[in-house]
Formats: structure tokens, sequence, C-alpha cells
């Protein structure tokens, strides 16, 4: 199974395996997924991220043709999808709730999609069992759904997916009702044998980490419209909405007027778009930030603030400042490297950063 | 399930229920063995003529079988035509499916005395009284409203995204619907087959307005039997009948469960 997909896979590589151009879907005057373009190569892991309600389920309905779309084409290796009717799109989905058939053994579940495409007898009995070992669930066979933990039966969800080597796999949030250990253990297996089928995929999820750590891509999703697609470097380092800066990664954001495309904030200026002007969000990591004790020696960077610390967090790993600068708090993480001195509340500290490091959004207002 | 403790009060009522529900059965029971040639409480003597007696009883073997013709072809019409209203009232849902719900269960609402007088003027100008398509249509009017309710119930506790999953694995509307809502609907299905049966095999209202010299139902037999001749046949037959049912009743409870078919 493992040969002929990447074998596959090999063959057909080259951009925009599966493309989305100006997909929509209303419900009445509501936008659910809004003028959605994308394109994503063959084999890679994709991620759709955004918050509950921003479209994803329904975008991933559409791809799979569950739900119309209301305008926009679906088009899979060259073909255009958007009119063909689910059963005959070849896509692997695994729901949110498994949706096992309860009626069926496992691996009587997993044999259905072959059953579906008249695989021959022996042939189906073959992929059902190497299925059910990739999924590490050799042995519960004849057991019901409804025998299985949470975490076994995403699984067979997963190998009643991928055994009929479905073009595309799509995953709707299928971590999300399983518990912090098994969310671990799975993330790492999806990815291991996504990327050992080589099988192009969409993964979709509400949680930037797994978002970050499993895809090669993330298509960050806010309000039914598309804010920036990515790989997670990318994404983290030059967000491009304040949306995707505060969804993805942890951040500071502050507020200050901008004046001709340079934004004020406790006496620094910082530079924003040409010629913007009003009110703005100015961004920066905490991670990002410099800190040291007033007076002390100048730290290197290219953005100096001073400020009093409100809060001190001792996390261990991480050493956590909430700094009152002119009225707003800028977080601020050390990473602890041992024998540093802890700062009270109270003490006066100077903060500083690279100018890369600061990003400036006009805001909404 | 929880264990909860059952005050005295309402274990006396249920108490009296029984009592109250099973009390015809302690007077039938005893009476159909008895030795005496009229129904008396209790019998004077005891012997098990009656049961022979049903079988070489020709109205009462020719209504037998036509009471089980009919609830059979009652129970499949029932089906055939509940299992696609159902359908369309769940799953297409229709405008005003709600109150087309409505309509399709209102014949329970009514008295079957009512429907029976209605149904006679009806069917009278066609001709299509004391026949047995005449009784057939007359018990669809009573076992289709409780066909279309289980079986609608059935369908709208189905989760959508199992028939979901199975289109994306390759399977066409028909298929998903063979292969997946109709098993996955079996306990209904079970319940809506021995409830139609039940029903129509039970009848005796609509069936007394239906029937006449040429046809006649178990049921309507039976009451005939007691207007003209009070002997213990009828005992004996109903203890065979509560027999029948029963049965009917284990065999639904072993393979589905009583109370998930019924109790929604
Ligand atoms: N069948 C529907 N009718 C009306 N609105 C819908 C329907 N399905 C989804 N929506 C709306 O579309 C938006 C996006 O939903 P969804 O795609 O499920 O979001 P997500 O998966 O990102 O949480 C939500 O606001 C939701 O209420
Ligand atoms: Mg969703």
């Amino acid at each position: 199974m493992t040969d002929r997909i990447t074998a596959a896979a090999a063959g057909q590589a080259g951009e925009g395996f599966l493309s989305l151009k100006g997909l929509t879907k209303r419900y009445g005057g509501f936008a659910a997924v809004d003028n959605l373009d994308l394109e994503v190569p063959k084999g890679e892991l994709v991620a759709f991220l955004g918050p509950s309600g921003c479209g994803k389920t329904t975008s991933l309905r559409m791809i799979a043709g569950l739900v119309p779309a209301t305008s926009g084409r679906i088009v899979v290796g060259g073909q255009d999808l958007t009119e063909v009717p689910t059963h005959r799109r070849d896509m692997g989905l695994v729901f949110q709730s498994y949706a096992l058939f309860p009626h069926m053994s496992v691996a009587r579940n997993v044999a259905f999609g072959l059953e579906m495409r008249k695989v021959g007898k022996d042939e189906i009995a073959r992929r059902v069992k190497e299925a059910i070992a990739l999924v590490h669930l050799s042995g519960k066979e004849e057991h019901r759904p409804g025998q299985l933990s949470g975490g076994q039966q995403q699984r067979v969800a997963l190998a009643r997916a991928l055994v009929v080597r479905p073009s595309i796999l799509l995953l709707d949030e299928p971590l999300s009702n399983l518990d912090a250990k098994l969310r671990d253990e799975m993330r790492n297996e999806i990815r291991d044998i996504q990327k050992r089928l080589g099988i192009t995929a969409i993964f979709v999820t509400h949680d930037q980490v797994e978002a970050l750590t499993m895809c090669d891509k993330v298509v960050v999703m806010n309000q039914g419209r598309l804010e920036q697609v990515g790989t997670p470097v990318d994404l983290y380092e030059t967000p491009r909405t304040a949306f995707v800066a505060g969804f993805v990664g942890r951040s500071n954001r502050l507020k200050a007027t901008a004046r001709d495309g340079v934004a004020e904030f406790a006496g620094e200026s910082f530079a924003a778009q040409a010629g913007l002007s009003g009110p703005v969000e100015i961004m920066v990591r905490p991670h990002r930030v410099a800190l040291s004790a007033a007076g002390a020696d100048v730290t290197a960077g290219d953005h100096r603030v001073s400020g009093i610390v409100a809060r001190t967090i001792f996390a261990g790993d991480i050493l956590q400042y909430d700094v009152d600068v002119a009225g707003q708090i800028v977080s601020v993480e050390l990473a602890t490297r041992g024998g540093e001195t802890v700062l009270q509340p109270g003490a006066a500290v100077s903060l500083s950063w690279r100018r890369q490091d600061v990003f400036v959004y006009g805001a909404a207002a | 399930m929880d264990e909860r403790p059952v005050s005295l009060a309402l274990k006396l009522m249920a108490l009296t229920m029984f009592v109250f529900l099973l009390a015809p059965l302690i007077v039938v029971v005893p009476i159909s063995f008895s030795g005496d040639s009229y129904m008396m409480f209790p019998p004077s003597s005891w012997s098990l003529k009656w049961y022979p007696a049903i079988f070489t009883d020709g109205k009462m073997t020719s209504a037998f079988w036509t009471s089980l013709l009919l609830a059979f072809v009652v129970t499949v019409l029932s089906l055939l035509i509940g299992l696609p209203a159902a359908y369309a009232l769940v799953r297409l849902k229709p405008r005003g499916a709600e109150a087309m719900s409505a309509l399709f269960t209102a014949p329970l609402l009514l008295p079957t005395i009512v429907l029976g007088l209605a149904i006679l003027i009806v069917f009278s100008r066609y001709g299509l009284l004391a026949t047995f398509q005449g009784l057939v249509a007359a018990h669809l009017v009573v076992t289709l409203p409780y066909a279309i309710r289980v079986l609608a119930t059935a369908l709208a506790t189905l989760p959508i995204p199992i028939e979901e999953a199975a289109a994306t694995l390759g399977a066409s509307p028909f298929t998903v619907f063979r292969r997946i809502t109709l098993p996955m609907m079996k306990s209904g299905l079970i319940g809506t087959t021995a409830l139609c049966f039940l029903v129509s095999f039970d009848e005796v209202v609509l069936s007394l307005f239906m029937t006449g010299p040429r046809i006649s139902t178990l049921p309507v037999a039976m009451y005939h039997h007691v207007e003209q001749q009070a002997d213990p046949l009828v005992a004996s037959l109903s203890v065979l009948l509560v027999i029948l049912t029963l049965l009917v009743v284990l065999v639904v409870d072993r393979t589905s469960g009583l109370a998930k078919t019924f109790v929604k």
C-alpha cells in the first residue's frame, strides 16, 4: 500500500493539485465561506486554522461535495469536481464525530470503501489488514465501534478513509474529542502516516499548536475569509494581519496612533505602512523583547521603551514579566538559565527589541 | 441503571395497576379449561376439550387465516408506504412537513367508531364492503399513522454524518440507504412490523363495519360467536392469542429491545 501510493504521488508532483477558485458558501445573506482561493500542492499537509464558526468545516464539506458551493470552483488534478456528487469525488473524510458504521465490525467499516470500488475479495482482505495494522489496531478487526475507546475509533475512521487511497484526505478537527496525551500521540501518528503515504491532506483545526507543528502550510481563516496562507514559519515571523498575529503564537498588541506612516508609542517611533494615519496596533512577541534593569548597560535593539514591572510570573523554564509601559502592559518572556535575579513588581526596567520583530497594523476604528 | 428507593405508595399503585390489567386473564384462563358447555366462573368441571374445538370450528379457522393474511398484507403495505413517507418528511423536509406529519397521525386521534362510519359510507359506494381489499384499506388508515410515526422517529435519530461518511467512501445515495440507513433503523423497522401486525390482527371496530357473511376477521368472528352461543371456546382462543402476542413481543424484545423500539 505504502509503495504504491508513494509512487503515485511522485508521478503527479507539482503545484496546485487541489485548487479552490473563489469558493463561496452563502446561507441567506450570510457568507459562511467568502471567496476562498487556494492552491494545495500534491503531498502536502495543509491546515485550515481559525476560530470556531469561521467556515472551516463548511469549506471542507464543499470540497467533499457534502455542501453545494454557492459559487466558485473545486479542481483536483486538473479535473473540475464542482458539480460531481460526493460518491464520485474519491476523497477521504475523517469526521469530528468519527461517524463509524455502528452496525459493522472494524474490518467491515474499513472494507466498505473498497467494496464500493468493486475491489476483489482477496485484495480487500489484504488491504484491510494492512490499513488496520497501519493504525495499530491489529487484533480488533471483529470489534464493533461501540466497543472501542475514542482514540481507537479515531484510528478506525482514519484507516477507513486511507484504505481507498483517496486523492485527498480531509480531516475535520480529528483530535478535538481526544484527551491531551492521546492527542499528542495521534498528532505524530497522523503526520507520519501522511508523510509515508505522500497523501495530499487538509487538516481542519482551531488549535494553532496543531496547525504549526503538524502541517506544511497553514491557511488562517477568519469570518469566512482567508487571512493568510504560509508555512508555519511565515505565519509566525511575518503575520500579515493583526488577526493572524493575535491568533498564531503569543503577542503583545499595543494601541497607538499613526500619523503619515509613523506610529508613536511611549516616545518611540515605529514605521507603519506608508501614509497610514489613525489608530494602529503595534505587535511584538513577548520572547522577542529584551529586558534590562533601568540604568543598566544599554541593551542592543532598535526600539527602546521604559516601564515598571507590574507582575512577575516564574514558570520554571520561562520567566514572564508584565511591564507597564505608558499605561499599557507589555509582556516579556525570558528563558531561564539559572542564577538570574528575579525582579519584583515595582522595579523600573527598560525594554528593547529589533525593528524586524515589530509589526504595525491599522486597527479597525 | 440507578436503583432509586421506590416509595411504598408507588409500589402499591403499580401492584393495583397490574392486578387491574391482568384481571381479565384471571377469569379467562380458568374458563378456557372449563368442562361446562357455557361460560361460567368458576367452572363447575374441568376439561381440555375447548382447545381442539377451536380447530374444528370452520368459521373460526377461516376467520383466523383471513386475519393472519390481512395482518401480513397490511404490515407489508404499511412498511412500503410508511418508509418512503417518513424519509420524505424527515430527510427531504418539504414545505409543510410538520403539518403533513400532524395530518398523517390525525386518524389516531379520531374515535375509531367515527372512522368506521366514514369508511363505511365511502366504501359502500365503491363496493368495497366485505371485501379483502376493503379490509386492507380500512386497516391501513390506523396502521399507517403508527408506521410513519415510529419510522420517522427512527430516521430522525440517525446521525447524518454516518450516511455522509458512506457517501464519501463511494456509496451512491441508494446504496447508502440500503447498506447504512436501513440497517441502522433495524429496531424501528422491527417495532413498526410488530405494531402494525398486532394492531391489524386485533382490530375490531373498523372490521365490524367492513365484514359481512362473505368475509370475517378473527376478532369479529369471536364477537359474533359470543353473541350467539356463550360456550368457553372463545376463552380458549383468547388464551392462544395472548400467547401469540407474547411471542411477538418476546421476539421484538430479543432482537432489538422493547424499550428501545417503543419508548423514545
Ligand atoms: N446549514 C447551515 N445553515 C446556516 N448557517 C450555517 C450552516 N452551516 C454552517 N453555518 C454557519 O456558517 C458558519 C461557519 O460554520 P462552520 O464552517 O461550521 O465553522 P467552523 O467549522 O470553522 O467552526 C457559522 O457561522 C455557522 O453558523
Ligand atoms: Mg467545524
